[in-house]
Formats: C-alpha cells, sequence, structure tokens
C-alpha cells in the first residue's frame, strides 16, 4: 500500500514537472493574431539575438528595427561554436538567454529543429520567405535571413576577364601559366572548403548532396586529389578567409575563393581594394545562408517574433544586399546591389552533405596539404 | 606527528593546494573523462576506446605532435642561448643597462596575437622587409616568407616573446656567481667558451631548466602564432584541438588536450634532465 502510495506521488510529480516545463517552454503564440503578437513585443521590450558574425554592422542595421517598433535588440559578443554550446546547455533551463538563435544552414543542420525551437507560424503570410537553404530544410522553425555564395574574387589588373576559370581544367591552366598566384584556405572559412569540395565533386563525379560515407565515394576522390598534387608548386595555401582577399588587395594574389558578402562588406568598409571583382565558375560553387529561429525557452517570444518578421522582410532584405552584398532572403526583395549579375547563380551548388562533408575536409588534409 | 597536527597542516594548506587541485585536478578529470568517451555534449556518453584508437591511426595527429615538439624544443633551445649572453652582458651594471634590460623585456608587455600581426605585416608580400630587400638590390621581386614551410616566422616569434622570460630567470642567476670565481678561474687558465662551459652553466643550471621548462610547455602549445604566422600544410596540437572542438567534436578535441598535456609534462622532464646530465657529462 505504502508502495503504491509512493509511485502514485512520484508519477504525479513527474507529471506535474512535465506540464510544468512544457509550459515554460511553451512559449505559445500560436492563438494570438499578429496585432496581439505585435503588442506583446512591445510590452516586453527587449528582444535578445544571438548572431555571431558582423555583430557591429548589424547592431547598426537593426537601429531602424528598433525605431520602428521601440523593442531594444541586444547582441551579446560570441562566437558561431560558443552560442550553439550556449543554445545546448541552456536547453533544459526554463527561461534561456537566447529569444532568437542565429546559425549557418550547416550548424543547423547539426541540431534538432523540433526539439529546440519553436514553430514560426505565428509569422504574417508571406511566401517570399525562405526556409530551404544551403541544403537545409528548415520547415517550420528556421528562417533564412542572410544569404551569402562562395566564388572567385579576382584583381582584374591582373587577370583577363574575358577569360575567367570556368572549370576544374581551366583552372589548372591557370595556375600552371601564373604559378602562385591563385591561393585558397582550407580553414578559418569555407571559401577556400567550398572550392576543393567542387573540385573534388566534379573530378569524381559523385553525389555530394548525400552525406552518407561509402568506400565506393572515398575512392573516387583519389583523381581529386592527385589533380590538387600534381599541380601543388603552382598554387598557394592562405591561412583564412580574409588573408585570401588581403592578399589580392596588396597585389600578391590575383585570384582566390571567397564570400561574395565577406568581400563586400570589406569593400564597402574601405578595407580592402574597391575594384576586385567576383564571379561564379560555371563548375558550381557553394552557396549558403544563415537562417534564424526562436528557442522554445526564450524569454521574449513575441519580441523574438516580431524581429524575425523584420529581419526576413523584402525591405529588410533589400537593405541587406545594398549594405552587405548578400543574396536576399525573401523572393520580393531587391538584389540589384549583389556583386554578381542574377545570370550566375545558376552556378550556385550545395555544400555536401554531412558526414561526407567531414570526411572529405580530413581525406582533403590527409592527402593534398600535408603532402605538401 | 599527531593527527591533529596533520589536520592543522592540511587546513592551512587547503587555501593555496586546495584550489590548485580542485581547479587543476576537475579540468583533467573532464578531459581524460571526455577523451573516453564520457561527457558527451551531444549523442550518448559512455566508455570507449575508440576516440584514442581513431586519433593514433591519423597522420594528422602524428605530425601535429612532430611539429609541437620541434616548435617547443627549438623556441626553448633558442631562447635560453640567446639569453645567456645578454644576462652576461648585463651581469654588471653600467650606464644604461637598466635602459637595455627594460626594452629586452617588453616582450612581455605585447600580446602575443599582436605581436604575430605585427610580424606578418613586416614580411608580407608587399611588407617593408620586402621593400628593402628590393631597394638594396638583393632581389628584383617580392620574396614569399609569410607561413613558410619551415615554421621560421613561429620560431622568431617564440624566441622573441620568451627571450624576456629566460632573460630574467638568467640574470638573477648569473649574478649570483661571485667574481672571485670567475677570477679563480681565469687564473687557472680557462678560456672564455671553458669559463661559460665549466663554471656559468653549472652553477646557473637551475635557471636554465626552470627557463626551458617553462618555455617548452609554453611553445608546444602555441595556438596564437600558429594560427596567423605559422605553416599552412601543418598544424600545431592547440590548433588541431580547437579544430575538433569546433567541429563539436568535444571527444577527439579531448584526445588531442589529455596527450597534449602528456607531451607537456614528459617533454618538461625530459628537457630539465637532459640539460643537467649534458653539464655532467661535460664537467667529468
Amino acid at each position: 500500500m505504502g508502495g503504491k502510495s509512493l509511485l502514485k506521488r512520484l508519477l504525479l510529480t513527474a507529471a506535474a514537472l512535465t506540464v510544468g516545463t512544457t509550459a515554460g517552454f511553451a512559449n505559445d503564440l500560436s492563438g494570438m493574431s499578429w496585432d496581439q503578437i505585435v503588442s506583446q513585443a512591445k510590452e516586453e521590450g527587449k528582444v535578445t539575438w544571438y548572431v555571431w558574425h558582423l555583430k557591429d554592422d548589424l547592431r547598426r542595421a537593426i537601429q531602424s528595427f528598433e525605431e520602428e517598433y521601440g523593442i531594444d535588440v541586444v547582441i551579446p559578443e560570441g562566437t558561431d561554436t560558443g552560442n550553439n554550446e550556449k543554445l545546448l546547455a541552456e536547453r533544459n533551463r526554463e527561461t534561456g538567454d537566447i529569444d532568437v538563435f542565429a546559425a549557418s544552414s550547416d550548424a543547423f543542420q547539426t541540431l534538432d529543429a523540433s526539439a529546440l525551437f519553436s514553430p514560426l507560424t505565428m509569422l504574417p503570410e508571406d511566401d517570399g520567405r525562405v526556409s530551404e537553404f544551403g541544403g537545409l530544410d528548415g520547415g517550420d522553425y528556421i528562417r533564412a535571413y542572410w544569404g551569402n555564395q562562395t566564388g572567385i574574387a579576382y584583381d582584374p589588373a591582373q587577370v583577363d576577364e574575358t577569360a575567367l576559370p570556368q572549370t576544374p581544367e581551366e583552372i589548372a591552366q591557370y595556375w600552371d601559366a601564373y604559378p602562385n598566384k591563385f591561393g585558397f584556405n582550407y580553414q578559418n572559412g569555407g571559401s577556400g572548403p567550398s572550392f576543393y569540395q567542387n573540385v573534388l565533386r566534379v573530378i569524381s563525379g559523385k553525389d555530394f548532396s548525400n552525406g552518407e560515407v561509402t568506400d565506393e565515394k572515398v575512392s573516387a576522390l583519389q583523381s581529386g586529389f592527385d589533380f590538387f598534387n600534381e599541380h601543388a608548386e603552382n598554387y598557394l595555401i592562405t591561412t583564412s578567409n580574409s588573408d585570401s582577399i588581403t592578399r589580392i588587395s596588396d597585389g600578391e594574389l590575383a585570384m582566390a575563393p571567397a564570400w561574395e558578402d565577406h568581400l563586400s562588406g570589406l569593400q564597402k568598409r574601405g578595407q580592402v581594394r574597391k575594384d576586385i571583382k567576383f564571379y561564379i565558375p560555371e563548375m558550381g560553387m557553394n552557396g549558403g545562408g544563415n537562417g534564424v529561429a526562436i528557442p522554445r525557452n526564450a524569454e521574449n517570444p513575441a519580441a523574438a517574433a516580431v524581429f524575425i518578421n523584420w529581419l526576413t522582410s523584402p525591405e529588410t532584405q533589400t537593405a541587406f544586399n545594398r549594405d552587405f552584398g548578400t543574396a536576399p532572403m525573401n523572393e520580393a526583395a531587391d538584389d540589384s546591389f549583389a556583386l554578381v549579375p542574377a545570370a550566375q547563380r545558376k552556378f550556385r551548388a550545395e555544400w555536401a552533405a554531412q558526414p561526407f562533408q567531414n570526411k572529405v575536409a580530413d581525406l582533403f588534409i590527409d592527402n593534398v596539404i600535408f603532402e605538401r | 606527528m599527531s593527527a591533529r597536527k596533520w589536520l592543522l597542516i592540511a587546513a592551512l594548506l587547503t587555501p593555496g593546494l586546495g584550489l590548485i587541485l580542485v581547479l587543476i585536478g576537475t579540468v583533467v578529470y573532464i578531459a581524460v573523462a571526455q577523451s573516453f568517451g564520457f561527457y558527451t555534449i551531444t549523442g550518448e556518453s559512455g566508455f570507449t576506446t575508440q576516440f584514442w584508437s581513431d586519433m593514433i591511426g591519423r597522420k594528422l595527429f602524428s605530425r601535429s605532435i612532430n611539429y609541437s615538439i620541434y616548435v617547443g624544443v627549438l623556441s626553448a633551445i633558442f631562447s635560453v642561448a640567446l639569453a645567456y649572453p645578454l644576462a652576461l652582458w648585463l651581469r654588471k651594471p653600467f650606464a644604461g643597462s637598466m635602459a637595455i634590460g627594460a626594452v629586452l623585456k617588453a616582450p612581455l608587455l605585447i600580446p602575443g596575437l599582436v605581436a604575430a600581426f605585427l610580424f606578418i605585416n613586416i614580411i608580407s608580400y608587399n611588407g617593408i622587409v620586402n621593400q628593402l630587400i628590393q631597394w638594396l638590390g638583393f632581389s628584383d621581386a617580392p620574396i614569399r616568407m609569410q607561413n613558410d614551410s619551415n615554421a621560421i616566422g613561429v620560431l622568431i616569434l617564440q624566441t622573441w616573446k620568451n627571450l624576456p622570460f629566460a632573460l630574467l630567470l638568467l640574470t638573477g642567476a648569473v649574478r649570483g656567481i661571485s667574481d672571485e670565481v670567475l677570477d679563480a678561474a681565469r687564473d687557472l687558465g680557462a678560456g672564455t667558451w671553458a669559463r661559460f662551459s665549466k663554471v656559468i652553466a653549472p652553477l646557473t643550471v637551475s635557471g636554465m631548466q626552470a627557463s626551458l621548462v617553462i618555455i617548452f610547455i609554453g611553445a608546444v602549445s602555441d595556438f596564437s602564432f600558429q594560427v596567423i604566422a605559422g605553416p599552412t600544410n601543418l598544424q600545431s596540437m592547440s590548433q588541431l584541438m580547437v579544430t575538433f572542438k569546433d567541429r563539436g567534436d568535444w571527444n577527439s578535441a579531448a584526445v588531442v588536450g589529455v596527450s597534449l598535456m602528456m607531451i607537456a609534462l614528459i617533454g618538461s622532464a625530459l628537457m630539465a634532465i637532459g640539460a643537467r646530465l649534458m653539464l655532467r657529462r661535460r664537467l667529468t
């Protein structure tokens, strides 16, 4: 009898805790109209956005939101991995510090969206918003706010613009004709990895969109490694995305893989030469994107929803294209300020799926970088 | 000694030793446990040697170990080798010796990351070193010196940064040798090298050991110099650890971290013993 009573009490306690926890994580705005959500957001008065890139520029960019809604946006200092770890570390807290969580499509693929984030079904209808980007299907939980594209940055003073190399073979010809004028990074940024990954994809002829690691796919990469090793004397390895662009600006390099938004931002701030140009080669280079989501335990869910609505609107996406050179993540936005013509966007490729992507990176380091 | 006295000693040691044991002990415990599959941040935790066996079989890991030891050992030797003549020169005060000593210790005040960026700016393709080389007519075109594959840039930075440590330790030790001892050696016919190797070095061996150990531990775990100025075809162990951690692979990062701690411990012991044995052999 006593045992049964104890068991009953334990079950009731567990049930109460479950209900309490669920209630704490609910942040349920689904029953509310958008006007009610906006009104609650203004009462909350604050939204904390955990974003890791261009924080100072984004702090300036969100001032128009703060003026329009009277809601303060706080962008704490932090790195991408640090923010990711914080999200996971406080996932079981009743109320977390993160109202809006930003991450790359790659990083979102490592997270269980339905367990960690609230659905964004409360946002006003807008077919232009993007939930599928960079190989990620964000479903109801994630919306893209930042589109970026890798390609090849070049110095028009050193490169014949009418004969830009488009395929691995043409790139190798360029390496041989202009030794050590082309460089790429394999760490500290994704532009170089996008380059070598696409060269390997084209040469191996394998499908990288499937994350499965098989012996057949791995052995097919060898021809690509041989390609890099045969020309190893004629290209350079740089230390990061920034290093590649800086060395083009300095005149040391003539070509290097880069991110479109990164190059555009550096040019707008006067940190590199404004005449450096950018193109997406026909062999394809990866496009990516960053998305936002609202953690289930966000303290200010209504303010977070209003902020995401603003962030992914055509107006904000047009402004981001103008100010940062991003690829707009709302179909109704204007992309006329991009560094590349719209026609080149068709060469956009997707990142290799995980865990194959990490396997390719490991093998590239072992078979190409360590052979130098 | 009674139990009460033992308790008293333990209580007196607790504020210092206890803090060290708790802080370092927990970190070491977590790192070792993570390297064996526990404390996995995402995924399941449980004992496994998989992370160690996967890592030990990788070229990435063995090259990283060799490279870190290379940087650690050479940085320690170069710093001490350069610090000795400076310490001997500054042994007796002279006009301006204070100012020279202060300038030599200036690298202590400059963060490593700042130094690495300054260094890269100076040696870059169109930096002032290349401009000078071309102006002097040594070369028609700029020489590519950045991120050299032999890590000469890293060794220069490590030596520059660590020389003041060695200088501080060795200056005190050298000043402790009396003039009478050196005069007696000179009277007995000892030349400059013999006075150094048979008198000064043995009498300052403790300072030398301390310098070698401190510099080795710092240089073997270098991160900031390596990521900015290091070779792009090699990774230091700290860099490798951060690479794994950034991928969310904390268990592999822990394997590298534990290995780095073991290398720092064993390596510094070997350097200290080696220095003493070398001097003993020279004296016999």
